[in-house]
């Protein structure tokens, strides 16, 4: 996490955050792992099982709302609620558990575009997927780790040695495949 | 007829609303609420929690709406996928555009009222609406 930005965050005290606590029947699955797919996405924090966690704002609390109706239409229970954790401590916490699932997903992103370089088979396709899965990991990172520059640093050398070697030789690499 | 929706607009609101306005109600009138329960009785809500011009099987409100309405606008159809992306952002169609519109739709939001969003993004989803009516048309990107 930057650290100017942890201690505004320290100075004001716990912030906001909007919960959300749900149930969703164990069958059928298909709603039930649409409603975890959602929650993935958002990159919330799981406090513990039926309840996780964002940093209230207008935009998180509205992304959950939704979730929650959903979780109703298909049987279950939802309702949103904003709180804030009682010590900076707790919040920090969960904060620091944000950041740590956000820096294995850019950690994985760094290495591959390492490995692409090393192999040569960094091609244009290859940038964009990487590209996109950064935004996709920005999208979802409240609280910033260290490995997101270093991720964005990987992907940019390996976009800029890619248009070199694309501009020199204009040689296809292997194909690569989609991303789902 | 009256109409409204949760203050504080942002893509998919300010979508609906313009849809509304120019396809559905000629002299729709919205209001802006900050609870559910602060609906005037004669306004028919949407995109809100609960309601059923609201989020429904995956679908947008914008896309609820088209569907409750019966709308088979192809060109609509395209903004629906626009709108859907730029509020959900899930993939579901493959629509570019969505997080230039995003921006540029919480920029306004940090900027203007909810009523001026409305009186400034009218004229762009016109605009939008006519781009993609020709680019129908043409069956390519129009000039």
């Amino acid at each position: 996490m930057a650290e100017d930005q942890q201690r505004a965050r320290e100075a004001r005290g716990p912030g906001e955050w909007v919960l959300l606590c749900y149930r969703v029947p164990r069958e059928p699955s298909t709603p039930r792992i649409a409603v975890w797919r959602k929650l993935k996405r958002l990159g919330v924090a799981q406090i513990s099982d039926g309840l996780v966690a964002l940093p209230a704002d207008a935009r998180t609390q509205e992304q959950l709302e939704w979730i929650a109706d959903e979780a109703i239409e298909a049987g279950g229970t939802g309702a949103i609620w904003l709180a804030r954790p009682a010590t900076l401590a707790q919040e920090r916490e969960l904060a620091q558990s944000m950041a740590d699932a956000r820096a294995a997903e850019y950690k994985a992103v760094a290495k591959a575009a390492g490995e692409a370089a090393a192999a040569g088979t960094g091609t244009a396709s290859v940038v964009r997927r990487l590209r996109a899965e950064l935004r996709r990991i920005g999208r979802r990172d409240f609280f910033p780790p260290p490995e997101r520059d270093r991720a964005n640093a990987a992907v940019r050398s390996l976009a800029d040695e890619t248009s070199l070697s694309d501009a020199v030789a204009m040689q296809p690499g292997p194909p690569e495949k989609e991303q789902a | 007829m009256k109409w409204a929706t949760r203050a504080r607009i942002h893509i998919d609101r300010a979508a609906c609303a313009w849809l509304i306005d120019r396809h559905i109600d000629q002299d729709a009138d919205f209001v802006f609420v900050t609870d559910p329960v602060l609906v005037p009785e004669d306004a028919t809500p949407f995109d809100m929690r609960g309601v059923e011009l609201g989020h429904h099987g995956g679908d947008c409100s914008f896309e609820t709406i088209l569907r409750r309405y019966r709308l088979m606008d192809p060109v609509l159809w395209k903004l629906a996928e626009i709108v859907h992306e730029a509020d959900l952002d899930d993939e579901r169609y493959d629509a570019p555009e969505a997080p230039g519109l995003d921006a540029v739709l919480r920029g306004l939001s940090m900027t203007c009222d909810d009523n001026r969003i409305l009186e400034l993004s009218g004229p762009m989803f016109d605009g939008l609406y006519e781009y993609y009516r020709r680019a129908t048309l043409m069956g390519r990107e129009p000039a």
